[in-house]
Order: C-alpha cells, then structure tokens, then sequence
C-alpha cells in the first residue's frame, strides 16, 4: 500500500493539544508507561499490534551535515513475537539481569499528535526518559526520542511502531534489560 | 615454556605489590587458583596499562568497515585512541587520535569518509596518510621551530592484517602479528574464511559496564556457564533443557595465551552442525579450508575463540525468538579498561558475503535479540561481571582465590586434529588457565626488554 494513499482521516486540528484525541492519545501513553514500572508486562505487550516493528538504530557521533548519526545496526529490532520472548524471560525467576528486578520510571513529554500515514493510524513523537536503579547502585538513565505509530483499534489504541532515538553513542547503562 | 617454570622466573622479578605480595605467588594458573586481588586493584591495573595495553596486539576493525579511500573509523589500541584509516592511496594505517602540537582528538566522527584530519584547536591539518599538510600562523614560527616533515601523526608502532582483520600493537619490537598468532591462525580461518570472505554488517554497538574488563575476557570460552546463567532461555525453550548440552567437544589452547572452543550440538540436535550456516553454504568449507579445518567447521555449531587478551568470536547457533528454529550468528567482541572496575565493550555482527539474502537477515534479527547489550543472552552475563567485581573491590575478599580448576588433571585428546593442544568434554576451564597463564607472563616481564614475555 502506498503511504500516500490512505491518508488518515483524522485532520491535525483534530488531535492538536486540548483535543480529546490527544488528552486519550497522552492517557494512553501514560498507562503505558505505569504497567511497565508496576511489573505488569504481560499487560504491556497486549498494548502491541500483531504486526507491530519496534526498533532502536544504533547512533554514532557524525557533523551535523550528516544527519543525526543513525547507522546500519540496532540495539532492539523486535517483532510481536520477539518482544513475547522477552517477557516470557523476564517473567521467569533466572532472568538475572532483572532478578531481583530493577525500578524504572517511565517518564514521557513532549507529545505531538499527527494524523498517520494511513487510515485509522495516529504519528506520536515524544521525548522519554527512563531511570532505573538497581540492587545498591546509583541511578542509570535513557533519554531520547520515540516515534510511536497508535492504531485505532475497538474502543482504544494499539502500538503498531515504536521507533526509539537514543541519545547516547555509547551506552553507559550496562544494558538494555528494562522494557523501552 | 610451563606455567610452573614461568612462576620460578617471575619470583625473581619485579613483580611484588605495595602489601609485598608477589604476583606470582597470587596468580596461580597451574593450580587454578587466581587471587581476587587482579580484578579491582588499582595498583595491579597500573601495572596492566604499561605491560599489557601499551605492548601487546589489540583487534582495530575489519577491512569492510573501511571500504573505500578515505574511510575512517575510531578506535583503541589498548586502551589509546586511534583512527583506522585506508588513505587517498588506498593503504590502510593507524595513528594515535591526537594532534602533534597540544594532543587534541584530531578525528571527531566515529565513521565517515574524510580527506583530512584538522585539529579544532589551532587548526593544524593532516592528510588521511598522517602527514602534517599545515599547521597554523606559519608564518610566525622562526628557522628551524616548525619541522612539518617530523610532525605528521603518531603511527601505531606494528600494523598487521590477517583474514580482514586489522590488529596493532604500540610496541615496536613486539613479534609480528603472524608470528604472535601463531597456530591460532589456524582456528581463524574455520571462523573469518569458511565461505570466503566476512563482512561487519554497520557499526558495532558500544556500551560501559561496571566491571573488571578481566571477568568479561574470562566469561567467553566459559560454556558450563550458559546453562545457568541463561536458565531463563532454558526455561522459555531458547535453550535445551539438559545441563549438559554444551559439553560435547573441545577445549584448545593454541599457544600464546589465544583460547577457543568447538562445541556439537546436544546428542541428536542435527541444527548445531555446519557452524549453524545454512546447509547449502556448507559445500564451501571443502573450497576455502583444509579437509581438517572442513570437518571441524562441519562438525560444530558452537565455538568461541579469545584471540590473547580481549579480542573474541562468538560463533553459536540459537533462535531469534521463541517461534523461530535456531541458525547461526557470527559476533564479534572486543572490551577494554576505562578503569579498573569499568570496562567498554565492542559488540560487531558479522556475515559471511556468500551468504544468501534471507539467512543474512535471519542471522541479524537472531544476532540482535540475543547479543549486545540489548541481548537476551548477554544482559545476563554483565549482571555477573558487574557482581562478581564489586565484591572484589574490598580488602577482605582480595585475600582469597576464585576458582579455575574443573579439568586441572585433565589429558589431551590425540585425535583431536588441530594445532595446539586440544582437550576432550567442553566444560573444563583449561582455556582460561591458559588465558592467565599468558597475563602472568605479561605482567611478570621487564618491560626494558620489549616484545612478547618469552
């Protein structure tokens, strides 16, 4: 199907800041983001379509004329399924990365709301920022952009792509084993 | 030469601590006793920056992530900034990243394509063959206070290659790369030139840990450690549900501290053959290696190499996810000190170039889920470096050993039919007694002498 040509109905106006849409679009990102620090994962992953692309390019450092520095290789590049097994892990006992589990916060801003590229899908952009301490040790912190895709499904929304720009070059986190 | 005769030597040399213990009495290898002590010390971390990481080879990147004339990438030797660089002419060259005049990073993307190197702070440029081009307000240097001939940037002391990949040392009379390799040569051709030639898919993904850079080198021919340490993909179905699963094959040391593994799969797992190559690539092997090299690189689905000290292979075969078989994935790995209980870590994805489009992006999708930091595979394994380094920093735990013995007594398997000395039943730790047994030798060496500690 060509982007163009199935353009949303949804009209800019319509999901512009003070917009029902966009309060439900916020509130949407908001529960999201609590059933990630409350351990609720297999509640989380319900939030996915089944066709869902989740991705995070891996970003070097390049002069501005460059773009912004994102290169071939990712650190997640997820299907439904891969993300399931993810939280299968985690939902063992021996997923020692996160056994004991770490406390994140999921801290989300900067919402803008545009009508999808195609019919009944909503364009999120976002800032995010997630801190995680874990056992004795100091905080750890994940910044930096996400370009969600919502999906108009039944009464509510479904993650139909989630894009996540990270800031950092090198990652001074240990790892990636909390949920983006 | 033995470990036991490399611990007589050393007992005569410099190698005592502040406390007037001796290295050598605490770094057991033939035992399988290593103290605690080498992991979080910052006195012993001192002596490793000048007698390992400013002497021995250390792994820069692979030819195909420098494709073209003028292709730069930044990295370290040892731990020393650097910039690999196939200049206008086509030669490829390693300089220390610094400017002549007040040492400035000279090449500050971590990829690109440039014709010159121009400092920010006064301005001097180099061309991408390191020669100084200008430096700045010549006109304002006197006869004789400006000698650009001399002043181009610092070259790494040895730059080699071997199969694509770039290694440099900053000792000048360090052995040559092929001589240092030695029989390990022999190993990295059944990884880096089964079907021909590899290629570094993109970049690496870089990351930081808080931990000793020794617990990750220790970690990577370690295979009794996946059953438990990845219980969690035992348990989800990723990994077989059989303690033993990782055992059957061999342990081998090659000489000059390089270590690896080849592992089958679990009696009767027919996907852990052939390297985990797809079964029409496998015809390849007879072409590109010996029949000896052919029938190991049939035989195995697993293998892990450390090419001395912190450069690996990580050849394995495990599934994207729990819906997909399992195929094989080619990483590459590479960590080095920020201090001593921090430590960055490289991770590359390779593929082989004959490699048919659909296995290239199954391999991919199978090598990002499981390693890096985002991996299902290695989130886990930092968790035990990190852990197992701060409870090494303390005074009380640096009194006592860990424990390297499984398979001390151990015999060789003749029929084993590679270089080096080949071990039967892959869980034993002679691989990383091995590993050690080199770091003392490195470490016991007087430096006045140069090269490689024989």
């Amino acid at each position: 199907m060509s982007a163009a040509a199935v353009k949303s109905a949804v009209s800019p106006a319509a999901c512009a800041p003070g917009t029902p849409l966009y309060g439900e679009v916020v509130e949407f990102l908001y529960h999201e983001a609590d059933l990630l620090d409350t351990y609720r994962f297999g509640e989380w992953l319900e939030l996915f379509a089944a066709d869902v692309r989740y991705d995070m390019p891996v970003r070097t450092n390049q002069f501005r004329a460059a773009g912004e520095g994102f290169q071939e290789m990712a650190f997640f590049d997820e299907t439904f399924v891969s993300l399931k097994t993810r939280v299968k892990r985690l939902e063992t006992e021996f997923a020692w990365a996160e056994t004991p589990p770490s406390r994140t916060r999921h801290f989300v801003s900067n919402v803008l709301v545009a009508p999808g590229e195609r019919a009944g899908e909503l364009a999120v952009r976002l800032n995010f920022m997630i801190t995680r301490t874990r056992a004795d040790h100091g905080y750890q912190m994940f910044t930096g952009r996400r370009e969600d895709v919502l999906r108009r499904v039944g009464g509510g929304f479904k993650i139909a792509q989630r894009r996540i720009f990270g800031d950092q070059t090198v990652l001074t986190n240990t790892n990636l084993s909390v949920l983006f | 030469m033995s470990l036991a005769a490399t611990r007589s030597d050393a007992q005569n040399s410099f190698t005592r601590l502040a406390n007037g213990e001796d290295l050598a009495t605490i770094v057991r290898p033939e035992e399988g006793l290593i103290s605690r002590r080498i992991f979080a010390d910052p006195e012993v971390y001192a002596l490793e920056l000048e007698r390992i990481f400013a002497r021995a080879w250390f792994f820069l990147g692979h030819e195909s992530e420098i494709p073209n004339p003028g292709d730069a990438i930044t990295r370290v030797c040892g731990i020393d900034p650097v910039i690999l660089v196939r200049d206008d002419d086509g030669v490829v060259r390693a300089f220390l990243n610094s400017c002549r005049h007040r040492g400035m990073r000279v090449c500050r993307t971590d990829r690109g394509n440039l014709r010159f190197f121009r400092c920010p702070y006064h301005g001097w440029s180099y061309r991408n063959n390191g020669e100084l081009l200008a430096a700045s307000c010549e006109n304002h240097y006197g006869e004789g206070e400006l000698d650009k001939g001399k002043l181009g940037l610092i070259p790494v002391a040895q730059l080699g290659s071997y199969r694509g990949l770039y290694f440099a040392t900053w000792d000048k009379n360090a052995p040559s790369l092929e001589e240092w390799l030695g029989d390990m040569r022999w190993y990295m051709d059944i990884i880096f030139a089964r079907t021909g030639e590899l290629e570094f898919v993109g970049v690496p993904q870089v990351w930081d840990a808080e931990c000793s850079w020794k617990f990750a080198t220790d970690n990577f021919t370690d295979n009794f450690h996946v059953f438990w340490s990845h219980q969690s993909l035992v348990q989800i179905g990723l990994l077989p549900d059989f303690p033993d699963f990782a055992a059957h094959g061999h342990m081998v040391t090659a000489g000059n501290g390089h270590i690896l593994h080849f592992v089958q799969g679990a009696p009767g797992d027919e996907t852990a053959m052939g390297l985990g190559l797809p079964k029409s690539m496998w015809q390849c092997f007879q072409q590109h290696l010996n029949p000896a090299q052919a029938e190991i690189a049939m035989n195995h689905g697993y293998s892990a190499g450390t090419m001395w000290p912190n450069f690996h292979w990580l050849q394995l075969t495990t599934a994207a996810d729990i819906e997909t078989k399992p195929m094989g994935i080619l990483n590459l790995r590479l960590e080095y000190p920020l201090s001593p209980t921090r430590t960055r870590m490289y991770s590359w994805f390779a593929i082989d170039k004959a490699a048919p489009a659909d296995y290239r992006k199954a391999s991919y999708e199978n090598y990002v889920r499981n390693f890096g930091p985002g991996g299902i595979f290695d989130q886990d394994d930092m968790e035990n470096w990190e852990e197992c380094t701060a409870a090494a920093v303390g005074p009380a735990a640096k009194r006592y050993t860990l424990h390297h013995r499984m398979g001390l007594n151990r015999k060789p398997d003749p029929s084993w039919k590679g270089p080096g000395i080949g071990y039967p039943d892959s869980y034993g730790e002679m691989t990383q007694r091995a590993w050690y047994g080199e770091w003392l030798r490195w470490m016991t060496k007087p430096l006045a002498t140069g090269g490689a500690p024989r």
